[in-house]
């Protein structure tokens, strides 16, 4: 194919480093496990899936000597197999324990990581509260010498299960029937939720419901989904919640503010998302206000922040990643969309994404600007 | 009722080495005679005292078979069959057994001239080892004898690599040696039909890992050529594999007419040679689809690459070169090495394994001085790249191959049983390749008789259910050293050390002073009467065997003087 040949060559301009590979199912889950593992699993309703996990090539794990490591591949550290489709995955930290989410939502599962055997294997299921339709109880960890998993697919139902005894150790206790599109634990008390109508709160488990929220229907209002992320900045204040819209949207908010967005710019994305439930955005950890976003195409894009302000003008991206597109190999017409992407945890640049082709991307493109 | 015995020499589930014993029917055939390169001494060579402890092997064995031309394939055979006696049929394709013979005499010429060995087979031996063999042609049913025949067939990977059928009336194994399912600018993707074999044998050292795609990697060799030649460094790429040095030209070539570059780029004459026998070689093997696109590029008729002169290596400015021998052991490339180590703009990419005693296992180790002939001490500043450009099947590629041939069994040999149960899992479901009720299967138990009744059960719930410890085999060794510092410091310096050297391993200092090397552990301790004298407790399991060696031999070296 001459275009992927030119694309080929283009990279070397594009990326430090990039690297391709074909897993035997797409995923939509992306998932550390300390810093050299990730977590990927299959989402197909009509056939197994499998949950692998995958330790980096070495190259992406050593500071120097990089060229003494030829080996460029995956190592599938672990496997298991799942009957239904895997929605979200995620890790308990400092155990070998993992938990996914999916349909039909009525449980989520509970999977050991064996130390002597390579077999992911089912310990488990905390029940749920039952949904009808395509919707699908989301998660987050609150890791602590107990562990626990707060989940829920609309904001009654949200809920924090300790894994170890299956209490239910908080309730949100109310009876808005909000869906929800995100979860995200911020510390040991707190959590962070966003709605798919883009209604956004904080909420600390200690109380009774009581979130710092905005109350308007959204940033954005005008239907679409919403997606967030709060980034783990440590330095000062600023905008740190990133809230993504199906329409090209991003907003971004303060904590202690989130009635107002600091700042609010359209994406020159391909609007609406095929598949909005895909929609992701995220911090990048170790450079200031830079922020990824994927779900609308078969591109990840990255952008930085620090200029931007409120008046939702069109912003352009810092960096695209365009392989999924172009190392395609099946019909022109099927494109592939990105289904999630990740930042590496120390790696500045690294990102690694993901789309429904079953392909996977580690890509570390070439600074260009000081600032970012 | 189909009775298959599979007996590797020298462990199935040690990476490094293939020969395998496979009993079918009546018959005795050995799959490869590989010589693993991790070893100095005689546990290199297979154990060929298994087959047979006082009568000849050539009674024994009805044929043997060689699937490609790598040493840990076919690094044995001349040991095999002229230094312990064999004289039957040895199986191979065409280019194998033109190639196999460079690929041995190189490796002898560096294992008696460079490391001193005694007791290695000799360039006679090859020679008469070479005459034993029968070439093979692709699809070609060859009867071994009245009740044996094999039939190879396309793998893939290297020139000439084949995969094997042996069928013995209706019973049939077949052997997939290294094989690659994915094809490359000069080889095509190894092939099988639906022949449905009783079993399948196949190499499973790749078969846990998801591999770059093709295309990333050789992004990676333009880059770093290309970085190299732009800030105006040489570039030497040292070759042997011809069919690897002809993938490499044509995509530089490309590349340069793509964007346009001016620098040379040249290969040695030794290749020329070399290459054009290769040339022929390989338009016969190969199949229609690639010979029209090789065709089209006569060899040396690229625009950009010309013929190396040994002047140029003097010229100033960038340029690439590929030259022989590939591991830098001698000859051109390791002529055109000295001159430009000294420089950091410079490059050298290493393509592939390099045996111990070389100059590139050196450098690929990560030892930046090197102690030429004369005592002379090259100092090597420029840049060190490993690359690996082999091809090897991986678990989608293993998938696919299993579904071409629709085995009944299927053996993974060459992977660590504990990460193959996954794969296992998953041939299982994908394939249903579970036990049927109908069909007898040699297995491996213990029979437990309790009370009135019989179980048939694995060993290692048999030692559960009785309470029995399993047991592991440890093994420890001393190394003494002089140091008269404390032991702590002694730690340190190991640690230090071993950090620096083993790049692959994990390398890890305790909180209680010991140093670990993945699960093999090192103490150290005062000796009990002489204060300056350290010594170093080295242990490790049996899985940690080869490590374990390495490890020892490694520090009883000594330490590096002024390490911290």
């Amino acid at each position: 194919m001459e275009s992927a040949e030119d694309w080929l060559v283009e990279s070397l301009r594009l990326y430090q480093d990039f690297h391709a590979f074909d897993l035997s199912g797409a995923t939509r889950v992306l998932e550390w496990i300390g810093d050299k593992g990730v977590c990927v699993a299959g989402y197909e309703s009509l056939k197994k899936n499998e949950i692998l996990h995958l330790t980096l090539p070495l190259r992406l794990s050593v500071k120097e000597n990089q060229g003494l490591f030829p080996e460029r591949d995956f190592k599938v550290c672990h496997g298991g197999f799942s009957d239904t489709p895997v929605f979200d995955l995620k890790h308990v930290p400092d155990t070998r324990v993992l938990v996914t989410s999916g349909l039909p939502g009525r449980n989520l599962r509970v999977w050991q990581v064996p130390e002597d055997s390579d077999v992911i294997r089912a310990v488990g299921s905390i029940a749920v509260q039952e949904e009808e339709g395509s919707l699908w109880p989301r998660m987050a960890i609150f890791s602590s010498m107990a562990p626990g998993v707060l989940h829920g697919a609309r904001l009654r139902s949200l809920k924090v299960v300790d894994l170890e005894s299956q209490k239910t150790t908080y309730s949100s206790g109310v009876s808005d029937s909000e869906e929800l599109s995100s979860l995200q634990v911020l510390d040991a008390d707190t959590f962070a939720f966003c709605c798919a109508s883009g209604r956004l709160g904080l909420v600390d488990i200690r109380q009774k419901w009581a979130p710092s929220e905005n109350v308007s229907p959204g940033p954005g209002a005008a239907g679409g989904r919403w997606c967030a992320e709060v980034g783990h900045r440590c330095q000062g204040p600023g905008p740190s919640i990133a809230s993504l819209g199906s329409d090209g949207q991003l907003c971004l908010l303060d904590p202690r503010d989130l009635c107002h967005p600091v700042s609010s710019v359209r994406c020159p994305v391909s609007a609406p998302s095929p598949d909005p439930e895909l929609l992701r955005v995220t911090w990048a950890p170790g450079l200031d206000s830079c922020l990824a976003v994927s779900g609308f195409d078969g591109t990840v894009q990255v952008y930085d922040a620090t200029s931007w302000d409120g008046t939702g003008s069109r912003v352009e991206p810092l960096f695209t990643h365009r392989g999924h597109i172009f190392l395609e190999d099946s019909q022109p017409d099927a494109a592939p969309l990105v289904t999630t992407h990740t930042w590496h945890p120390h790696k500045l640049r690294t990102l690694l994404s993901a789309a429904s082709d079953a392909s996977l991307h580690v890509w570390d493109w070439a600074e260009r600007r000081a600032a970012c | 009722m189909p009775e298959i015995r599979v007996t590797p020499l020298g462990a199935g589930q040690d990476v490094g080495r293939s020969c395998i014993l496979v009993s079918i029917g009546g018959k005795n055939v050995m799959l490869d005679c590989g010589m693993h390169m991790g070893f100095n001494d005689d546990r290199r060579f297979p154990d060929f005292s298994y087959i047979t402890r006082n009568g000849r092997l050539t009674d024994f064995l009805d044929c043997v078979i060689i699937s490609h031309f790598h040493l840990d394939h076919c690094g044995a055979l001349p040991y095999f069959s002229e230094m312990v006696g064999y004289d039957g049929p040895i199986y191979m394709t065409h280019p194998t057994q033109a190639i196999c013979p460079i690929l041995l005499e190189d490796y002898r010429k560096i294992a008696v001239d460079k490391k001193g060995e005694a007791n290695f087979f000799t360039s006679q031996m090859i020679k008469d080892c070479m005459k034993k063999v029968v070439a093979v042609h692709l699809h070609q049913t060859v009867q071994v004898d009245d009740e044996l025949e094999i039939k190879a067939y396309y793998a893939g990977h290297v020139l000439g690599a084949a995969m094997f059928q042996i069928k013995v009336g209706s019973e049939s194994v077949v052997y997939t040696g290294d094989y690659n399912m994915t094809p490359d600018r000069h080889l095509g993707a190894a092939w099988i039909d639906k022949c449905r074999p009783n079993l399948l044998i196949t190499e499973s050292t790749y078969a846990t890992t998801i591999r770059d795609s093709k295309r990333c990697r050789e992004r990676d060799f333009l880059k770093k050529v290309h970085e190299a030649v732009e800030r105006g460094g040489k570039v030497l790429i040292p070759v042997f594999a011809l069919g690897r040095a002809q993938e490499l030209c044509i995509l530089l070539e490309t590349f340069w007419e793509r964007m346009n570059l001016k620098a040379p780029i040249y290969f040695s004459t030794g290749l020329t040679e070399k290459a054009n026998h290769y040339y022929k070689l390989f338009i016969t093997w190969t199949n229609q689809k690639i010979r029209k696109t090789f065709v089209q590029r006569n060899m040396f008729e690229f625009k950009h690459i010309k013929a190396f002169d040994r002047a140029f290596a003097d010229n100033p400015g960038p340029m690439v070169v590929f030259a022989t021998p590939g591991m830098l052991h001698a000859g051109q490339s390791l002529q055109i090495f000295r001159k430009w180590a000294g420089n950091e703009k410079n490059m050298v990419i290493m393509p592939g394994y390099c045996v111990q005693g070389t100059v590139g296992h050196k450098i690929l180790s990560g030892q930046r001085k090197l102690e030429m002939e004369g005592r002379q001490v090259l100092e090597v500043k420029m840049q060190v790249e490993y690359m690996s450009f082999s091809a090897h099947a991986d678990a989608k590629g293993i998938m696919q191959l299993v579904g071409q041939a629709e085995p009944e069994n299927v053996l993974l040999v060459h992977g660590e049983a504990k990460k193959m149960e996954f794969l296992k899992q998953k041939i299982e479901q994908e394939f249903r390749l579970l036990p049927d009720a109908k069909k007898p299967r040699l297995l491996h138990g213990t029979l437990i008789m309790k009370d009135s009744n019989f179980r048939l059960v694995s060993s290692e719930q048999a030692l559960k259910e009785l309470g029995l410890a399993e047991h592991q085999l440890r093994f420890t060794c001393r190394v003494h050293l002089h140091d008269p510092r404390k032991e702590q410091e002694t730690a340190l310096r190991v640690y230090s050390h071993l950090k620096s050297v083993l790049k692959d391993h994990c390398v890890q200092h305790l909180p209680d002073g010991s140093v670990t090397v993945e699960s093999i552990l090192i103490q150290a301790a005062a000796h009990s009467e002489d204060p300056g004298t350290k010594v170093l407790l080295v242990s490790w399991t049996y899985q940690d065997e080869e490590l374990g060696s390495y490890l020892t031999s490694l520090l009883k070296k000594g330490l590096p003087q002024g390490a911290t």
